[in-house]
Parts: C-alpha cells; sequence; structure tokens
C-alpha cells in the first residue's frame, strides 16, 4: 500500500519546482535559514518538522502569500518571483491554508469560485457557480446539502473539504495542503488520501503538510524534515519508517550525531 | 441497532426568515413608523409631503448606498458630510465666479472621486486605519470650504439650469429623488450580482483569505472610498442646487444619518454583511423621522433625542428580537 505508486516517481530531469536558499524573517526570528526543496511532477513531497520548524512559512512562499526575503525559486527552470498569491495561482500552484481561508459570510458555491468567477455579461452566473460547484463536491465525494448556505453554518469538517475542493478543482500543476485532514473524520481523511493519489497519477505535484505520520506512508513519495528554519533530511519513503522520522522531527539525531551516534 | 438516516433538511421558508431577519425587521420598523406618524398627522401620508421626504433622504440616500460598500469592507467613511460641505461650497464658488455650470458639476465630480482616492490610497496602501484616515479628512475638509468662504453663505443665482438638479421635477418626482432612485439601483446591483459586490464582501469577511484567492484587494478597497468622495459630491451638487447657496456649514452631522441608516439597514460594522435594500430602508426610516417629528409639531430640539433613541431601539430589537426569533424558528423545524 505504501509504495504503490513508486513507479509515477521523478523521471524528468528538470524539477517542476526548484527552491534554492529560501530565506524569511519576521523581525527578529528568522523563520527559514536558507531551504532548498525540488518537487517534481507527479510526486507527492511530505513535509514533516515540530511546531515553528518553518512548514507553513516554506508553503505560504511557494504558494505566493509570502514573498522570501532571499532565495531563488524556478518553476520548470524558469525563475519566478511571485509578488502575491495571485502570481502563484498563474503558474497553477495552489494551496491549502491551515486557516482554510474562507470568506464566512459567502455561500459555499462563493467561497469555491472566489476569485474565478464565471460572468455573464457583467453579471456574475450565479448557476454556473452553482452547478460547478456541486460537480467540484461530488467529484470529491463531500456531502453538502444547499450550496447557498453561507459557509458559517457549516462544520469544521465541511469547511475543510470546501477548501481542499477548491485548491483541488481547477487544474493545479502543484497542490499544496497544509494539515488539510485536521478536521475530517475517518471517511472524510480516506477520501483526501485517495484525492492526492488520483491527482499524483494525473502529474500534479503535491506538497502536503500534516501531523499525521502514517497518512505520509501511504500518499508520499518523498518526505522532507524541517527543523528550526533548517531541512534536516530528506528521506525516500520506502527507505524510511516512523520511528526515524519521529527522531528526525524532534532532533534527537540531529542534536546527537557528534555524540552517541 | 439504529438505522442510517440523513439529517432533515430545515425548511425553505426558516431560512429565507434567518437569512433576511434583519432586512424584514428594518422593513417592519419603517412601517411602524409611517403608520405612527400617519396617525399623528394627516399631512404625512399625503404624495405632496412623501415626494417632499424623497427629496429630503435624497442626500442621504446617495451616499448611504456607498457608504455601505465602505462598511461591507468592514471600513468606515467619516469625512462624507466634510465632503459635501467642501463640494457644496467650491459650487457655489465656481459659480459666482462664472465658470459655467455644466462644466462645474464634472469638475465637482472629479474632485469628489480624487477626495475619495487620496483617502483610500491611505487606507488600502499605506495601511492606515479607515477611522482614522477619514477623521483627519471630516476634520481637513471642512478647514478648506472655511477658509475658502471664510464662513458666508455663497448664493447660486437661480435663473440658470443649475439649480433644476436641486428643484426640477421630471414625471412628477422630484429631481434629486431620480438621482438617489438611479444609486439605489446602481449600488443593489453591484453589491449583489457583480463581481465588485463580491469582493467587497469577501474583503469584509475575510481579507487576508480574500488576497489568497487572488483578489486584487488593495484596489477594491481603494474604489470603495472613491465611491463614497463621488457619491459626495453628488450629494453636495444636489444641496447647492437645491437650497440655491453653497456653504461650509452645509451637511453638519451628515456622516452620522449615512452610518445610522447603513447600520439600521442590517449591514454589519464587522464588514461582511452588506445590506442595499436594508441601507435605502434605513436612510429613508431616518428621513421619515425627521419629516414625521416636524409635522407632528414636536419642538425640533427633540428630535436629535428621538432620532437617536430610535436608533438604538431599531438596532437592539434588530440584534436581540428578530435575530433570536428567526434562530428560533430554525431550531423548530
Amino acid at each position: 500500500m505504501a509504495a504503490e505508486s513508486e513507479g509515477a516517481a521523478p523521471a524528468a530531469p528538470v524539477p517542476r519546482i526548484s527552491m534554492r536558499g529560501i530565506v524569511k524573517r519576521f523581525g527578529s526570528v528568522e523563520a527559514l535559514r536558507g531551504v532548498d526543496l525540488d518537487l517534481h511532477a507527479g510526486e507527492c513531497l511530505g513535509l514533516v518538522g515540530d511546531n515553528a520548524a518553518g512548514k507553513s512559512t516554506l508553503t505560504k512562499i511557494l504558494a505566493g502569500a509570502y514573498v522570501p526575503d532571499g532565495g531563488e525559486i524556478r518553476v520548470n527552470g524558469n525563475p519566478v518571483s511571485f509578488r502575491n498569491p495571485a502570481d502563484a495561482r498563474a503558474h497553477h500552484i495552489e494551496m491549502v491554508y491551515q486557516d482554510l481561508s474562507l470568506c464566512d459570510t459567502v455561500d459555499v458555491a462563493g467561497n469555491l469560485f472566489l476569485g474565478r468567477e464565471p460572468m455573464r455579461g457583467p453579471f456574475l452566473d450565479r448557476r454556473a457557480m452553482r452547478d460547478g460547484a456541486r460537480a467540484m463536491l461530488d467529484r470529491l465525494e463531500i456531502k453538502i446539502p444547499k450550496l447557498d448556505h453561507l459557509v458559517a453554518q457549516l462544520s469544521g469538517g465541511q469547511r475543510q473539504a470546501i477548501a481542499i475542493c477548491r485548491a483541488a478543482a481547477f487544474d493545479p500543476q502543484v497542490l499544496i495542503m497544509d494539515e488539510p485532514t485536521s478536521a475530517l473524520a475517518v471517511a472524510e481523511v480516506e477520501a483526501v488520501l485517495a484525492l492526492i493519489n488520483r491527482v499524483k497519477a494525473s502529474g500534479v505535484s503535491v506538497v502536503l503538510i500534516t501531523h499525521r505520520l502514517q497518512d505520509l506512508f501511504r500518499v508520499c513519495d518523498r518526505i522532507a524534515v524541517l527543523y528550526e528554519g533548517t531541512k534536516v533530511a530528506e528521506r525516500r519513503t520506502a527507505e524510511t519508517d516512523l520511528q526515524d522520522l519521529v527522531s528526525l522531527i524532534v532532533g534527537e539525531k540531529h542534536v546527537a550525531r557528534g555524540g552517541r551516534a | 441497532m439504529t438505522a442510517y438516516t440523513s439529517r432533515p433538511e430545515g425548511s425553505r421558508l426558516a431560512d429565507v426568515l434567518a437569512t433576511h431577519a434583519q432586512l424584514l425587521s428594518i422593513a417592519g420598523f419603517f412601517l411602524i413608523m409611517v403608520v405612527i406618524f400617519s396617525t399623528l398627522s394627516p399631512v404625512f401620508l399625503t404624495p405632496g409631503n412623501l415626494l417632499n421626504v424623497l427629496r429630503q433622504a435624497a442626500p442621504i440616500l446617495i451616499v448611504a448606498v456607498a457608504m455601505t460598500f465602505v462598511i461591507t469592507t468592514g471600513g468606515i467613511d467619516l469625512s462624507v458630510g466634510s465632503s459635501v460641505a467642501l463640494v457644496n461650497a467650491l459650487a457655489a464658488i465656481l459659480i459666482q465666479a462664472g465658470v459655467p455650470w455644466q462644466l462645474v458639476v464634472p469638475v465637482l465630480l472629479a474632485i469628489g472621486a480624487g477626495i475619495g482616492a487620496v483617502q483610500g490610497w491611505f487606507i488600502a496602501f499605506q495601511g492606515i486605519q479607515p477611522f482614522i484616515v477619514t477623521l483627519a479628512g471630516l476634520s481637513a475638509l471642512r478647514g478648506i470650504a472655511l477658509l475658502m468662504t471664510e464662513g458666508f453663505s455663497v448664493p447660486i443665482p437661480t435663473g440658470i439650469g443649475f439649480v433644476q438638479i436641486g428643484r426640477g421635477w421630471f414625471a412628477g418626482v422630484p429631481a434629486p429623488a431620480w438621482i438617489a432612485v438611479a444609486a439605489a439601483v446602481a449600488g443593489f446591483v453591484a453589491l449583489s450580482s457583480m463581481r465588485f459586490g463580491r469582493y467587497v464582501t469577501a474583503i469584509g469577511a475575510n481579507q487576508e483569505a480574500a488576497r489568497r484567492a487572488g483578489i486584487p484587494t488593495r484596489a477594491v478597497l481603494l474604489r470603495v472610498y472613491v465611491l463614497t468622495g463621488l457619491a459626495s459630491a453628488v450629494a453636495g451638487i444636489v444641496i447647492a442646487a437645491r437650497l440655491g447657496s453653497g456653504s461650509s456649514n452645509a451637511a453638519v452631522g451628515f456622516e452620522l444619518d449615512v452610518i445610522a441608516g447603513v447600520v439600521l439597514g442590517g449591514t454589519s460594522l464587522m464588514g461582511g454583511r452588506g445590506s442595499m435594500l436594508g441601507t435605502i430602508l434605513g436612510a429613508l426610516t431616518i428621513a421619515v423621522i425627521g419629516n414625521g417629528l416636524i409635522l407632528a409639531h414636536v419642538s425640533p430640539f427633540f428630535t436629535q433625542i428621538v432620532t437617536g433613541s430610535i436608533i438604538l431601539l431599531a438596532v437592539w430589537l434588530n440584534a436581540r428580537v428578530f435575530s433570536r426569533l428567526a434562530a428560533g424558528r430554525r431550531r423548530r423545524t
């Protein structure tokens, strides 16, 4: 089960995404201290690390939500600089944010189409939005009875499902998911993992941040470990196990490298 | 042990009531005011007086439509009254200086939009609180008007077409009322059915989420303040034309009437929730109260006290009674 998609692993010489020496500071805090990361077509990269390791910051930089203070990002070998999320979206990079980034007072269909509303002349095409939203939700097997409900009226799991649906629906090349399953029930987690395997198979690159380490082994091809703003390890999923990951995350091996090991 | 059943869906009616609780409450409140004043004064419900109310309400209504966009983004524009005064004074000064009024009107509209753009730039692109920026505008803009008029009222010659903007009648309805209706219809369509309105609501609900969705949040924010600037200019022109004079003392406290009308209509000061129909009813309610108290021979000194109390009562009813009723109905079904 774990390595069933090994075959889809990188073949292209040029990685789809290549991040080099990414630095980000928040005031005096150096959130990222020069991180390199490659992402190939059709692979899923797991990103793990303790709280404040820099996982979210790194992915937000890739999604254009933060502008890095240093370093370089290449998409298919071409250097890019994202000034805002719209730039990253134009390169088909979509992200599910940890805070979901939904607008509570906008309805379900409106949230799914936020920023790319279908128009009929100068007006919003509500019918197209409703039909499109229904189709998007059905594809992910998400049950939401009324599309004209405001997002504020939905449960945590439904909200998370909508955020995932929105990112996955518009043909992304890179799909970043920051803790996408934290509020989901068992069946919904399965649906998200199945989604990841499905989009991977269609050539999408996925970055998955999660604290559910067992999930990583079911969908990821590689796992990168961040620690205090640096990348301390990168493992092929087949060559690591839960115990190994845990010690990498908490930094035992890293700290004790000179001494015990 | 148990059969798996889906949760029953709530009734359509309950949802409609819950969604529109605020609008229904201000509509009810408006009707109550109309009934009370029509019993207090036989003149109140005559067509002549109702058209008069519309004409009186027009400037507030025009600016309240624009203010609804600003408040829906979670902002506020305190400078509208001062903008009205500045445009009002400038209109009289320019016309007295011999500039043809057909030129004066577009120039004033441009000035209004420009005032809004400057304030909007500070708010959207420099990240300064709307309250602070427009509070500065409130002080400075009226100051400019005072400086130019030296506090005197500047007369406008009544022979020219300009005064028709405020005093003319078309198809049996005063010109200012037509302008207000046009503004209200445009505002309603833009807020509920156009991309601009959707972005305004999204920004008010969650500005960072809107930005992450690729919405040009700063450009949209700038534009809502251009709208209030432009609407203030229209209101300033209408008032100057109706009164036949321009004065730096025009529209004192105007911003409070406008904001009260918008809030009465159920638009949330927290942003994300705006109702144009509510704003129209809210602004009309304030106009009806003002007009009705005069017709009922209540001392003009009472008007402000009564208006204030009624606003508090209406918002309280709105928040505590009608919303709870709607929520209760939803639970019962």
